[in-house]
């Protein structure tokens, strides 16, 4: 049985406290053109229902860039239109949302490759060679 | 103490990024900074695999029945395997002389070092008769375990506050770590069983910063006990506005009001199930239509009846007519200072380092 079809329902009307995180991402972005400096929002420590997520997410609209990581269950990336702006979310392996961030950043990091597993990735390459 | 607990995550085919994801996810659920995922995952990926020995007492094994079946496996074990458990009844193979021998070994070759987590009460009546373990009582291995600890975990209400085996009229004699140990430090987890992130967040806050989390005045990680139930309920909003549900069936309940006269003891419990909820994040008990039994409070068994409101005489809570209206009322102004608190951390925009999340 999903929580879905259960038909008690929360309150849905968005509560107000949506409109004054877009003043924050703003000055995160401009803090990061300024000084470089990645920052984060965690949307699941705050106030915040799924109609204003919704609301949010529909006004930080859809960027050029979507990825995903599979990592313990699916990540995804998506970059909103405001370029820089990321909507984060991270999926445990059953499909459920463990996490939500909002990320002002130029690439985030978890899409970055770790010096160590490049190394890797050159061994690899070194072991696929030398098979010729 | 092996090498750094990276290698052995890689070695156990756990990538960086999945490891770095889990990091996020903890800070997340331990109300951190967004930012301090990335310092906790240096910080962890560096740590030392600690050696920890699980002592259980008057338990039921319901707590570890928690961890072993909690909803993610894959990510709860990663932290298993970032300790070395040395000895835990329920899950080693060991038994008999084998099984103390491994107690004994762990306890004398990390003298100091060895977190110890205690699951179930200890009975003190008939000189602690009434539970022993290899022929010698809780109280006496509890002493033993203790002198040599660098920290102890109360894990559960048992272990924390005396639990279900303290309830009156207390047959056994049952009291709580604390009643016993008083010279090392104490971490109380409570709950009946406690949510297993809550474990595992203390677990890897040990391990990030060598040190147990900042804590309440009932020794609870301030993290996941500093708020309570109804202050994240999300039907808080009926409460405020008056609708409540007066019987388990009628209008009120179906419409998902607010539970408070059916007995729930959300306003006086301090715990993480409205935000981090049981069974991988699916529901918990108010969202199933039941009120909080206050399982992570002292002597919530014997508060007056679980379906009894608050606002009737409810010792040894303590909650009587006025005082409940008080509750309601320092319940909003802590809920707002906390989330003040929060929102500084998240608007300070700084890059977190282990430095500034030690403060």
């Amino acid at each position: 049985m999903t929580p879905e079809i259960i038909p008690i329902q929360p309150s849905m009307e968005a509560s107000g406290n949506a409109p004054p995180l877009l003043r924050e991402i703003a000055d995160m972005l401009r803090r990061l053109l300024e000084s470089g400096e990645s920052s984060a929002i965690d949307l699941s420590a705050l106030p915040l229902n799924p109609a204003d997520l919704d609301w949010l997410r529909q006004k930080l609209g859809r960027g050029e860039v979507a990825a995903q990581v599979q990592a313990n269950g699916e990540s995804t990336f998506d970059e909103t239109a405001c370029p820089g702006v990321w909507w984060v979310t991270h999926r445990n392996e059953h499909g459920a949302v463990v996490a939500q961030f909002i990320e002002a950043t130029c690439v985030p990091e978890l899409l970055k490759a770790h010096p160590d597993d490049v190394a890797a990735g050159c061994e690899q390459l070194e072991v696929l060679i030398s098979g010729l | 103490m092996q090498g750094p607990m990276i290698d052995t995550l890689v070695r156990q085919g756990v990538s960086r990024r999945t490891f770095l994801k889990y990091c996020a996810t903890l800070a997340s659920m331990m109300a951190l900074p967004p930012t301090a995922g990335r310092a906790m995952a240096e910080a962890l990926a560096a740590a030392r695999r600690p050696s920890v020995i699980w002592l259980p007492f008057q338990e039921c094994t319901g707590c570890t029945e928690s961890m072993t079946r909690s909803h993610s496996p894959t990510l709860e074990g990663m932290i298993f395997d970032m300790v070395s458990l040395d000895y835990h009844e329920t899950l080693m193979a060991a038994a008999g002389h084998q099984a103390e021998d491994a107690l004994h070994a762990a306890m004398k070759d990390n003298a100091g070092k060895y977190l110890l987590i205690v699951d179930g009460s200890v009975p003190l009546g008939i000189d602690g008769a009434y539970s022993c373990i290899a022929g010698r009582t809780n109280v006496d291995l509890l002493k033993e375990a203790a002198a040599g600890a660098a920290a102890i975990v109360a894990m559960g209400s048992c272990a924390a506050f005396g639990g279900i085996p303290k309830a009156k009229p207390n047959p056994t004699g049952a009291v709580a770590i604390s009643d016993i140990v008083k010279d090392r430090p104490i971490v109380n987890v409570p709950g009946c069983p406690p949510i297993p992130v809550v474990m595992t967040g203390v677990l890897a806050h040990y391990l990030t910063f060598g040190r147990l989390p900042d804590l309440d005045d009932k020794m609870r990680p301030v993290a996941f006990y500093g708020e309570t139930i109804h202050d994240r309920c999300y039907r808080r909003p009926f409460y405020d506005q008056g609708k409540f549900a007066k019987s388990f069936d009628d209008e009120g309940a179906r419409r998902g009001w607010c539970l408070f006269e059916l007995g729930c003891k959300g306003p006086v419990t301090h715990n993480a199930c409205a935000t981090t909820k049981w069974n991988g994040g699916t529901s918990w008990p108010v969202e199933s239509g039941h009120g909080c039994l206050g399982c992570s409070e002292p002597d919530f068994w014997d508060a007056g009846g679980f379906y009894k409101a608050l606002s009737m005489p409810a010792d040894p809570l303590k909650m009587g007519a006025a005082a409940a209206a008080v509750g309601a009322v320092a319940g909003v102004a802590v809920s707002f200072a906390n989330r003040a608190k929060k929102h500084r951390a998240q608007s300070s925009h700084e890059t977190t380092t282990l430095a500034d999340l030690e403060k």
